[in-house]
């Protein structure tokens, strides 16, 4: 009996160890080699246990520090993005590098950057990681390429035939990817697997894009427990969320889906005014993983005089304007249809209006129900609850473009020129375990929070959330005179896969090596890829 | 041998007692903090009752975006075709924004699940209400719950005002609208043509359902559901 037991929990120990292996990210590039300027693209698939439903992608150097990097969303157990590879990058080996919340290996790939105006180093050589294990990927038998030739000339049309066996388009799960891009013969980098822990401490929270920090108070520098964290979204329909830290002083907030970048401003507050506070917001990249070993590599030949290619290329269309990808609209996401304030009981246009240089003017002349006094230069905002006609005794919760303010000086010198509207709710109002003894909300004229100072208890952040999808650009037919320099032909990130796939591409007026290479995932959690290789002259 | 077999499974018997504590015992959800909603002001008081449910029942809203609230203490008050919400926190009555909800339900001391859906009625006196569902399908059996302050004999009521209700039934389908129904079986069969109405009296007669109140109009309305009699609608 013994001996089964301890039979069964071996076995059970292996299946968790193999399916924790099946279950790491698998991140894809268009190319291993890149010029500063250029846009690096990139393919990864994840498991299907996946939860977080975001996956971040950091380009990091080789001592670990963050450079740039994305936020993807993981749809269909995959997602699909874009780096912009800034001209301050220095020449050398850099790691892609991408994690989500709920998997502590991070999958990295090595590549190399060389910059555009400084070129290689003089010593045609540089460090690059040793030691690493490659994660594996199967060659696929039963995928087929046909129809594309060995070789090309410079703006010729191209096809491609893509056959798979029914077999493994059962297999697949998801998509597959293809690319067509420069490559050279003698370089080429893996993905690998790095272990990691999170730097900081984290909530419990794994789904979508987090924002965690602490809350100390600015005297003892102890975490804070009590104090009310709120987190504004300024917009015509303002976001807000809030947070009441407990003991530790911790706070974590899920941004919902929201695409590009988007103005956040987090606050807190003392129930007891006469406390300072100080917020101080977790870093996410801040994992605790070891870089791999370096050791130092020669560049060959080839090496070089690809760099020097791309180099130019990149700087033409550069000089041209040429764009490598358009980024497509953002979806449309429903949001809240009324602001979380609740709808307004009384809305005005001071701009209807007479000028009015001041709130206090504005209050009386304007806002009947809202009583803003400024005796001693100490102001005071009150709101009349019209379903008990009485004053509440209390300041209510005043909002500049949806963020919540405290301090009224901020609004004593805003005149009718200002202000673009005004919304009043004159009744108590309650959004989760929080009281609003009325509501004034004011939106501004410029809608740039700058009225907001910042300090440390408020924090303005212009948050990148879900990168926005793109698609590779192809010259049009009108533009056939400008150069062509593209290094990617083809980059279809999310093909479904079928028995037949049909593809067309166009050269550029780059020679040299190319490949087309397939990427795709199966159910049990394994890559496969098949390439074929032609030359354009 | 056995007694180890036996304390193997008295420990995964208290591992599985231990865990269901642990979930009864959870904490508050925190979707509750995204509740919105206004403060609950007394109504007068007059003869009956202003709310369907005068003590709080535990219950379950669901905002439009499908986010649900479980186990928060509600009273809907028919009177004002509006849902109060009992926040332990602050120990207030909130009542929260129509305009937020799609759905809400209250379980019953019986223990019976009622769902209140919220839907935009286009007849008299067009708006937002929440209906009673009291059966669902591609058409819906309805109530409105609604209760009206209405004059009275002053020897029942002193203040000569009383809530008295005034309930509706509606049959509902997306693509269709409403129609009023009464809980009789006139009403009921005049939903229906000629020859299915005798299908109708037969499914009841075969059923021995006799339609007096609201529970035997929603079980023969069932009956015929499952009889799948096509309603002329």
């Amino acid at each position: 009996m013994k001996r089964k037991l301890v039979l069964l929990l071996l076995l059970f120990a292996v299946f968790s160890v193999n399916a924790q292996e099946k279950e790491s990210l698998n991140l894809f590039t268009d190319r291993d080699l890149y010029v500063s300027g250029e846009t690096l693209l990139l393919k990864v698939f994840a498991a299907a246990s996946e939860q977080s439903g975001i996956v971040n992608v950091d380009l990091i150097n080789r001592k670990g520090t963050k450079i740039t990097g994305a936020i993807l969303e993981i749809s269909n157990h995959q997602a699909d993005g874009f780096v912009y590879l800034p001209d301050s990058l220095s020449s050398g080996f850099y790691l892609l590098r991408t994690s989500t919340r709920t998997d502590n290996a991070l999958t990295s790939k090595e590549l190399y950057i060389a910059n555009r105006f400084t070129g290689l180093p003089a010593s045609n050589s540089d460090m690059q990681s040793a030691g690493v294990i490659p994660l594996k990927e199967t060659f696929a038998q039963n995928l087929e390429i046909t129809g594309v030739e060995k070789q090309y000339k410079l703006r010729e049309n191209g096809h491609a035939l893509l056959q798979l066996t029914n077999e493994l388009i059962y297999q697949v799960d998801g998509d597959v990817s293809v690319s067509i891009a420069g490559t050279t013969q003698d370089f080429t980098t893996t993905q690998f697997l790095q272990k990691s822990e999170p730097g900081a401490a984290q909530s419990n929270v794994r789904e979508g894009i987090n924002i965690e920090g602490i809350v100390t108070d600015l005297k003892t520098g102890k975490p804070f427990k009590n104090a009310i964290v709120y987190l504004s979204i300024p917009d015509s329909i303002p976001g807000f969320q809030y947070f009441i830290t407990p003991e530790d002083g911790l706070f974590n907030f899920q941004i919902g889906k929201y695409f590009g970048k988007i103005p956040v401003v987090i606050q807190c507050f003392a129930k007891d005014k006469s406390s300072s506070l100080k917020i101080t917001l977790s870093d996410h990249n801040n994992f605790k993983n070891e870089m791999p070993d370096f050791e130092r590599r020669i560049f060959t030949p080839e090496f070089v005089k690809y760099i020097e290619k791309a180099t130019s290329a990149i700087t033409f269309r550069k000089i041209f304007n040429q764009q490598e990808i358009t980024i497509q609209p953002a979806p449309v996401v429903k949001r809240d249809a009324y602001p979380y304030y609740g709808i307004p009981t009384k809305t005005i246009d001071p701009q209807l209006f007479i000028d009015l240089p001041n709130f206090n003017e504005i209050s009386k002349e304007l806002l009947p129900g809202v009583k803003f006094r400024n005796y001693n230069r100490n102001p005071t905002l009150q709101v009349l609850n019209t379903a008990q006609q009485f004053y509440f005794n209390e300041q209510p919760l005043l909002l500049l473009d949806g963020i919540p303010i405290r301090d009224l000086n901020v609004i004593k010198d805003m005149g009718t020129k200002d202000i673009d509207k005004i919304e009043i709710c004159q009744n108590e109002r309650f959004y989760g375990d929080l009281i609003f003894p009325g509501v004034v909300a004011i939106y501004t004229s410029k809608a740039d929070y700058t009225r907001v100072p910042e300090s440390n208890d408020l924090i303005k952040l212009n948050l990148e959330v879900i990168q926005p999808r793109a698609t590779l650009n192809t010259p049009s037919e009108q533009k056939l005179s400008d150069p062509d320099l593209r290094q990617v032909l083809l980059w279809k990130p999310s093909l479904k896969p079928a028995p037949k796939m049909e593809l067309d591409f166009r050269t550029s007026d780059i020679k040299g090596r190319f490949k087309l290479i397939v990427h795709g995932k199966t159910r049990d959690g394994s890559t496969f890829y098949k390439e074929q290789i032609f030359e354009v002259n | 041998m056995i007694n180890r077999t036996f304390s193997i499974i008295t420990l995964f018997v208290l591992f599985a007692a231990t865990s269901l504590t642990a979930q009864e015992e959870s904490p508050k959800d925190m979707n509750a903090q995204i509740i919105k909603g206004k403060g609950f002001i007394s109504y007068p008081s007059y003869s009956g009752s202003p709310f369907l449910n005068t003590k709080f029942l535990k219950g379950e809203i669901e905002f439009l975006d499908g986010t649900k609230v479980k186990n928060i203490g509600l009273r809907y008050s028919s009177y004002r075709d509006e849902i109060i919400y009992f926040n332990d926190y602050l120990s207030a009555q909130i009542v929260v924004d129509k305009i937020s909800l799609k759905a809400f339900s209250l379980n019953d001391i019986n223990g019976t699940k009622r769902i209140f859906r919220r839907q935009n009625y286009d007849g008299f006196l067009t708006g937002e209400r929440y209906f009673e569902v009291l059966s669902d399908g591609r058409i819906s059996l309805l109530a409105y719950r609604k209760v009206d302050l209405e004059t009275c004999d002053p020897s029942y009521s002193k203040l000569g005002l009383a809530y008295k209700q005034s309930y509706s039934y509606y049959i509902f389908a997306p693509d269709k609208g409403y129609a009023i129904l009464k809980l009789n079986r006139n009403s009921l069969l005049s939903k229906f043509d000629k020859p299915n109405q005798k299908l109708v009296r037969k499914v009841l007669r075969k059923n021995g359902v006799m339609i007096t109140d609201e529970a035997s109009f929603v079980l023969a309305w069932n009956l015929i559901k499952e009889n799948e009699i096509p309603v002329n609608f």
